[in-house]
Order: C-alpha cells, then structure tokens, then sequence
C-alpha cells in the first residue's frame, strides 16, 4: 500500500479523534446557551408527564371497574348461597321463581361470573384499542356467543380524537422535537457564512454534520430517558416491569434514531433552512399520517368484511328454522349427547332444555358466518403486519401497543379466551340441566372461573433492531453519495 | 396597492415549482379519497337497503304466533348513510349502526366498523375530512409561512419602504394572493362532491344548502390558519423558525388538544362501563313494575287499581287481557327507565362537549370538526337522534302488539295467536334526520367561536403590519 495514503490516513484519524471531544464540549456548550437543553426538557418532562399521567388514570379506572364487578359478584353469590340454603331447609322465599338459584339455568344467567381482562403492568404507555373495547363481561348460559358486546360505552368523539397517551408523545411529538433540533445543522452554518470556516477543517462536511447530529442525538437520548425516568417515578407507576421498560426505552432511542437519520440526510442533500424543515416535515406527514391512513384504506379494500346486517339476517333466519323444529332438536341433541342426560331418570323435559338445544344447534350453524369476520381481521392483521415496515410510525406504535396488551391481537386474544370460557360455564350448567338436577350450596364451590392470560409472543425488541438497521443504512447511504458528490464542491451552490 | 401585490405575490405562487406538486398532491389525494368514500358509500347504502328489506319480510312472514312471543322476537332498525358523509365521515366508523328492538329492553346500536379492523384504523382514514382539516392547513402554511419573513432575508422589505407602502395594503394583497388558490380549490371541491352527490343513487336527504353551508365553515377554519401563519410570518425573524411555529400551531391545534381534550373529557365526566350501565337499569327495574312477574308488590297494586276503575271484582271480568295490559304498563315503566339512564348519558356528554368547546379557544379545529359532522349529519347528536327515533319506533310497536294481545283475548289466555297477516299492519321505521336549521341553531355556539378566531386572527394579523 502507498506509505503517503497510510500516513495520510492515520493523520487524518488522529485529527478526528482529536476533534471529537473538542466538538463534543463545544456543542453542548452551544446547545446549553442557545436554551435548548433547557427547552427541551421542559417539554420532555411536561409532555412525558401529561401522558403518563392521562395513561396511568385510565388504567387505574380500569382495575376499578374490574374490582368493583368482582366485588358485586362477591356480594350476590352470597346472597345467592343464603336463598339456596333458605330453599334446602325448606324456607318459603321471596324470590321470583324464575331466579332461584336451584335451577341451574337461574346460576347459569343471573349469577355469571366476571370475565375480565387484566391490564398489563404497561398498560399506561398506550390506550391502543382499550377505549373501544371492554375489559370485563359476563357471559350468561343462554345468551349467544356472537352477541356479546365486546365494544365499551365510549362517546364516539372520544375515540375519533384519540388518546394524550405515552406512544401519542413517542410516535408523533418525539419525531417532530427531533426536526426542531436539527433541521439547521448544516444550512445555519451556511447561512451565518461560518461554512467557508468549517471547509477549511481538516474534516469533512458530512463527517461533521455526523458528529454534530450523533452528539446531539446523546444529549436527547439522555434527556429522554431521564425525564421519562423522573415522570415514572413521580406518577408512581406500581410494580413497573424493568424490562419492559428497557424495551420500551430501546424502542423509543432506535425511533428517535431513524429521525435523527433522516435530517442527516436532508441536511446533507437540501440547502436552506427552510426547505430542510419543508421537507422534514413533509416525510413526517408521509410516515405519521399518510402511510398508516392508506394502509388501513387498502386493508379493508383488500379484505372486506362481510356486512354485519347481513349477518343479523342470517342469525335470524337460523333462529326462526330452529324455533320451529324445536321438539326435533331436542331429540337429536339428546341422541348425540348422551352424556348430558347419564343420570337422569325423570325424562321431564320443560322450555330451557328445548332452548338450550336449539342455541347450540344455531351456534353450529352460524360458526362458519362468524368464522369469516375473524379470518378477514386476521387477514387484515396479516396484511399490516407485513406492510408496516413501509412507516417506522407505525411499528412503533404497534410495538407499543403490544407493550402495553392493548393491541388488536390483544383483544382478539381476550374475545376468544371469554368465548371459551362460556362454552365452558354452559356446558357445566346445561349438565345440571340434562340430568335435571338441582344446584345446590356443595356446587357452587365447582362452578368454573375465568382467568385471562396475557399474549406472550411480543416482537419489540425485534422490532427495535429493524428500525436500528434502517437507521444504520440510512446514515451509511448518506455517507456513500454524499462523499461521491462532495468532489464537485459544497460551497459552490 | 392591494391589487398589485395580489398580482405579484400570485405571479410569484404560480411560478414556484412547489407550489404546483404541492397542489397537484393535495388534489390527488382528494381525489382518491372522494373516490374510495363514494364507493364506500354506495357499498353501505347497498347493503342497508337490502338488510332493511330483508328485516321487514322476516317479521311480516312470523305466521301465527302470540303477540308478545312477536315483540320478543323483535326486529332491528338500520341506521341510513347520510350524503354528506361523503366530505366529512365523523364519528359514523365508531358507532354501530343497527339497533336490535325488542320487548323490556332498550339495546345499543351494535358493529361499529371501527371494532371490526385492525389497530391501523385509529391512525385515521384517507378520507375527505382527513385532508380538509389536517392536510389544507398544513398546505396554507407551506405556501404562506416565509411571506413576509422572506422579504426581510432578501432585503427587499427595506427597498418596499423606501418606496413609501402602505403596510397593511401591502399585507392585504398578500394575504389575498394567497387566499385566492386556496377559496378556488375550496369552491371546485365543494362543487365537484355535490355534482357526485346529486348523481348518486337514493341520494336521500342531500341538500345543496348545506354543502354550501359546509364550505363556508371550512373557507373560515383556512381563514384563521392563514391569519396566524401570516401573523407567525410578520413577527418571526427567518423563514425555518417561522415554518416551525406555524407547524407547531398546527400540531398543537389538530392533534395535541383534541387528544387532550378528550383525555380530561373522559377524567372529568365519565361514563359508565357498559356493564355498570347494564346493572344500574337492572336495579331500577327490579324496584318497578315487572310485566312477566304477577306476583310482585307493584303487580298486585295494579291489579286493585283496575278493578276499582272498571268496578269488577275479578280480572277475568275485564273487558280486556290483564295480562297483556299489565306487560304494557311494564314496558311504560321500563321505558321509563331507559329513558333516566340514557338521559344521564346524554348529560354526561353534553358536560364533556361544554368542556370541548371552552377549548377551542385554543384551537380553531375543534369548533371547525364539530360544526363540519354536524352539518353533515355524522357527528354524535345525529346518532343520538337516530337511536332515540328507534326507542320511540320500539315503544310504539309493543303498544302496538300489547294492545292487539290485550283486545282480542281474555285473562290468562297465553295460547291466543295473532293471524299472519296483523304483522303486516304495524308501520315501518321511518327516520328523518334533523333540518339544517335544526343543526344550526344546536351548534350556534361553535358558529360563535369560530366567528371570534375569524375576527380576532384577523386582527391581530392586521395591527401586526403596522410594525413592519
């Protein structure tokens, strides 16, 4: 090798070393004169501390709402226990006949059991889809599996608005803070006309406008973390998950990452000021707003669902054929079940074994019809999931979600887990019922419970490395063309 | 001097490259997002027609069947798409669209669309409204944020003044050249979605007057935005920090406060789960008259109450069924019901849109959104309208049922059978939503509020020009 080049080369090196802590202090003095420091943890703080405030009064109302319904339950199975026992010992009741826990069918529909979703212990970070739908329900022996409210009583205008939550602070604030900082690095230079001075530095522009950003980059890296540090300690977050919390400030750095990335590279290639934040803040509406809206137009283009009244109309006609064929049903039914009838020897048959047997018949038949809503959704899913590489925006606050169990799949998750679960509280019930037994006090103590379990497949921190790497190869991109174009000249236009 | 800086300043506009991609963008955007709501549109009327059709058939054909067995049974009103959705969507994707109308109980409007697609959905929609009010705005101050600053940077402004201007002349001019593009793109888009409209079929309830009605609004919400861009623009010292302020205006006006808003919405005057709502009505109802329960305090009341009104001693000797006729006094009372819990929802909601409104003194969206569903017929008044309207249709219809129970059978004859052809008799559901008036008048503080940032912006913009 040419012993000029290597001599060259490592001059070179050891001036960049030599300049990177010369730069380092100079930047952060500039930074703390010009207020910007200050400024930004201002902001951070009073943003991070809104919205974590606002996650953290939403969670809490949610465990609230979760433990009072438990509560109530608590208070009339105690009730229900005291009437059972009152029945046992003979007791004349007040109770309307209908609701007297003897029959398996009045446990079965007045006494249901909580079904409720547990918030997870990052469930402040993003309201996701929790203010659509419902943490809790209670489902009822004869009420149908696909009519189950899952969607919360929510004002609509709520929902069109959104949420002042963490991931709104982190996807859409963060990027923009970022811009603010740094859409002048390079361009301020050229226009006070310091440029010309820094030209005739033994270091290149772009590897200048690099170390600039990076610097940069560390002080709000560092800036972030605390303030989010400090408002997770103030609003007092209990029993904070410390990996999660790393995952999440992982994600967060490797998002502001990618930003900083960009305006490395609108810095290099566009000249004034203005148009680096013109054209900063046009990616910003192209990631943030554009990507996602068209994404979900194209989602629900490609896999529509089926119209719902069209489900209501075949529901009702399955339900009218069945009611018709009732007595058949039945019969059928007791043929093909024969262990729900093992021990009973009365053979009386009254109305709710005629209903329950045809509610069955008309959930077997309709499986198919609702089958296709969830296989479009997760068609739909598939189809974002593979597509949201298109928009940082938009892993990042799927990660989130997924983060804080407020994710589709989530949701999703939980509706099957409760449709189990009625499957599972009717078919102990309808045993009682076949076998025309009575529910007694020693039963109640078998009666099944729900527990959900969390989603445990969370892709954040593959996440993270993405972004990382698309941050990575922005910046080399930038290093490779601009170095190319640098020989014609920067100071000339 | 008005005149020339308007044809300067918009020679100027038409000449920057930007300008045109800009627009050229913008209008492509529209484009496509009138065309996938159009289609949208047709699809939903399409299905509402036939769903509509479809419930009314299965209740005419029940055969014979005991009235009430009829009104358990029930039948299901279908909430319409209304033409303007098709410029502002609302909140249509977050409220379900059919309602479920039955004996004893009121129920929800069930399958919002929003449930049924994925997290995506909550980052918005491409649609008209989405471009309206986040997009035009963001195009305004693209094209105005460096008017004034600009002049400073190139120096021109101290050979303006050498030439004696009259500064707010000067201003006006600008401001006009930029307002003009923005009022003939506002007319050709408000022209075009009306010939689209009118030639859509069962276009229903579309007006002309209240498309124009909407464009007025949305020409004042760019008004505003243009005067605090234009403002920003006279006090900032260079271009890139006057483009920041302005966007952070607009970040602060169209994402951040709305979020807030709704959050302390939410905090200050809460609704009940769903769930607590459903217990709350149970609770009441379990105190009252209970139609299918004959042996409760209030049934046995009841039953005195009539016999000494027909002066008979017994209820077989009642002109009428006792048993239909006290289902009917049950229903009355569980409407009743209803009625107190919905109506503490409604307060709930008017308490958090009072909230709403008090800051939109800070931001000029808010009053611009709530006025644009309004006038469209989207927003959560017209919901409401429309599910009050089928809480009538259903209290009616069990009058009508009861009533037919009670004449044509006699006490405790729970075999008697309706013929097949008496469901045929009972009218169909028929909604009309709200008149312009109406709308206007409920919404006239928003018209207020948006009136005051129209008058204030303006002037501050113009007292600004005198320190140039």
């Amino acid at each position: 090798m040419d012993p000029a080049f290597l001599w060259r080369f490592s001059y070179n090196h050891k001036i960049h070393l030599t300049m990177l802590p010369y730069n380092f202090k100079y930047e952060l003095r500039l930074l703390l004169r010009s207020r910007w420091i200050q400024l930004l943890s201002v902001l951070l703080l009073v943003l991070f501390g809104f919205s974590t405030y606002n996650g953290s009064t939403k969670v809490e109302k949610r465990t609230n709402d979760i433990s009072s319904a438990k509560k109530e339950v608590e208070e009339t199975d105690q009730a229900m226990l005291k009437l059972l026992d009152s029945v046992e010992r003979g007791m004349e009741v007040s109770a309307s006949p209908w609701t007297i826990p003897t029959s398996p069918m009045a446990v079965g529909n007045y006494h249901p059991r909580v079904a409720a979703m547990e918030p997870k212990p990052m469930a402040f970070v993003s309201t996701g889809q929790a203010d659509l739908f419902t943490h809790y329900v209670k489902p009822t022996v004869s009420g149908d599996d696909f009519a189950l409210n899952f969607t919360e009583m929510t004002s609509p205008v709520q929902l069109l608005f959104g949420s002042f939550d963490l991931a709104f602070v982190i996807v859409y604030l963060l990027p923009l803070l970022i811009i603010a900082f740094t859409y002048n690095v390079l361009s301020s230079e050229k226009e006070q006309g310091s440029l010309r001075l820094l030209a005739s530095q033994p270091i290149s522009v772009r590897k200048w406008v690099f170390q600039k950003l990076i610097l940069r980059f560390f002080w709000l890296s560092i800036l972030v973390t605390l303030s989010l540090y400090i408002v997770f300690l103030v609003v007092g977050i209990q029993a904070l998950d410390w990996l999660s919390v790393l995952s999440l400030l992982g994600l967060t750095l490797c998002y502001m990452l990618f930003w900083f990335a960009l305006a490395f590279l609108v810095n290099l290639f566009v000249d004034s000021s203005a148009k680096n934040a013109v054209s900063l803040i046009m990616l910003w509406v192209i990631f943030v707003l554009l990507t996602p809206s068209v994404l979900n137009q194209t989602a629900s283009t490609l896999y529509p669902m089926p119209s719902r009244t069209i489900l209501i109309s075949e529901m009702r006609e399955h339900k009218a054929e069945a009611t018709k064929k009732q007595d058949e049903i039945l019969d059928n039914f007791l043929r093909d079940h024969p262990e729900y009838a093992i021990n009973d020897s009365t053979q009386s048959r009254n109305f709710y074994h005629r209903y329950m047997a045809s509610q069955k018949i008309v959930k077997e038949e309709l499986e198919p019809i609702v089958g296709e809503y969830e296989d479009q959704l997760q068609k739909q899913q598939e189809w974002s999931r593979k597509l949201q590489w298109l928009s940082p925006a938009i892993v990042v606050q799927e990660s989130l979600n997924q983060l804080a169990g407020t994710s589709t799949a989530d949701y999703e998750n939980y509706r099957r887990q409760v449709i189990e679960f009625a499957e599972t509280w009717r078919t102990h019930l309808i045993t009682f019922l076949y076998n025309n037994a009575t529910f007694s006090q020693q039963d109640y103590a078998s009666l099944p419970q729900f527990t959900y379990s969390n989603n445990t497949n969370n892709n954040v921190g593959f996440s993270s490395v993405v972004l990382l790497l698309i941050a990575a190869a922005l910046l080399i991109f930038g290093f490779a063309v601009q170095g190319r174009s640098e020989k014609k000249g920067m100071l000339s236009h | 001097m008005i005149v020339k800086a308007f044809i300067k300043e918009s020679k100027e506009l038409w000449r920057d490259g930007r300008v045109r991609v800009a627009f050229a963008i913008v209008t492509i955007l529209l484009g496509i997002a009138v065309w996938i709501s159009a289609r949208q549109y047709q699809h939903i009327n399409e299905q509402y027609q036939n769903a509509k059709s479809a419930e009314r058939a299965i209740w005419d054909d029940q055969g014979e069947k005991n009235p009430h067995s009829a009104a358990h049974y029930g039948t299901y009103a279908f909430k319409p798409k209304y033409p303007l959705s098709l410029v502002d969507q609302g909140v249509d994707k977050y409220v379900g669209t059919s309602i479920f109308l039955t004996a004893h109980n009121r129920n929800e409007a069930q399958f919002s669309a929003a449930a049924d697609q994925t997290g995506l959905a909550r980052f918005g929609d491409l649609t008209p409204d989405f471009i309206l009010l986040f997009i035009i705005p963001l195009l305004i101050i693209l094209l105005a944020y460096n008017s004034f600053t600009k002049e400073r940077e190139m120096g021109t402004l101290t050979l303006l003044k050498s030439q004696g201007i009259t500064p707010w002349k000067w201003a006006i001019g600008k401001w006009s050249a930029l307002f003009f593009p923005v009022l003939i793109a506002t007319i050709v888009l408000f022209v075009i979605a009306g010939i689209v409209l009118s030639n859509l079929k069962d276009f229903g309830v579309f007006r002309w007057q209240s498309l124009f009605i909407l464009s007025l609004v949305y020409i004042g919400y760019y008004i505003i935005f243009l005067n605090i861009v234009l403002f920003i623009s006279l006090k900032a010292k260079k271009s890139g920090i006057a483009l920041v302020l302005s966007l952070s205006v607009w970040i602060l006006a169209c994402l951040a406060v709305p979020k807030a808003a709704s959050n302390i919405a939410e905090s200050k005057h809460p609704y009940p789960t769903r769930q607590e709502f459903a217990a709350n009505v149970l609770k009441d109802k379990q105190n009252g008259l209970d139609g299918h329960n004959p042996w409760s305090k209030e049934s046995k009341m009841l039953e005195q109450q009539v016999l000494a009104e027909h002066g008979v001693d017994s209820l077989h000797k009642l002109p009428f069924n006792f048993d239909a006729y006290r289902m009917q006094k049950g229903e009355e009372h569980e409407a009743e019901i209803y009625a107190k819990h919905y109506k503490y929802l409604k307060e709930q909601y008017s308490k958090q849109s009072g909230l709403y409104q008090s800051l939109a003194i800070i931001s000029p969206y808010l009053p611009t959104r709530f006025l644009s569903m309004a006038i469209a017929r989207t927003d959560y008044s017209a919901h409401w309208d429309f599910s009050d309207a089928a809480e009538d249709y259903r209290i009616a219809t069990q009058k009508f049922l009861n009533d037919n129970f009670a004449q044509n059978s006699s006490y405790g004859e729970w075999d008697y059978r309706a013929n097949a052809n008496f469901w045929g008799k009972l009218p169909e559901f028929s909604y009309n939503p709200q008149e312009l008036n109406a709308i206007l008048t409920t919404n006239a503080s928003s018209l207020w509020i948006l009136g005051a940032w129209i008058l204030l912006s303006f002037g501050a913009f113009l007292i600004t020009t005198k320190s140039i």
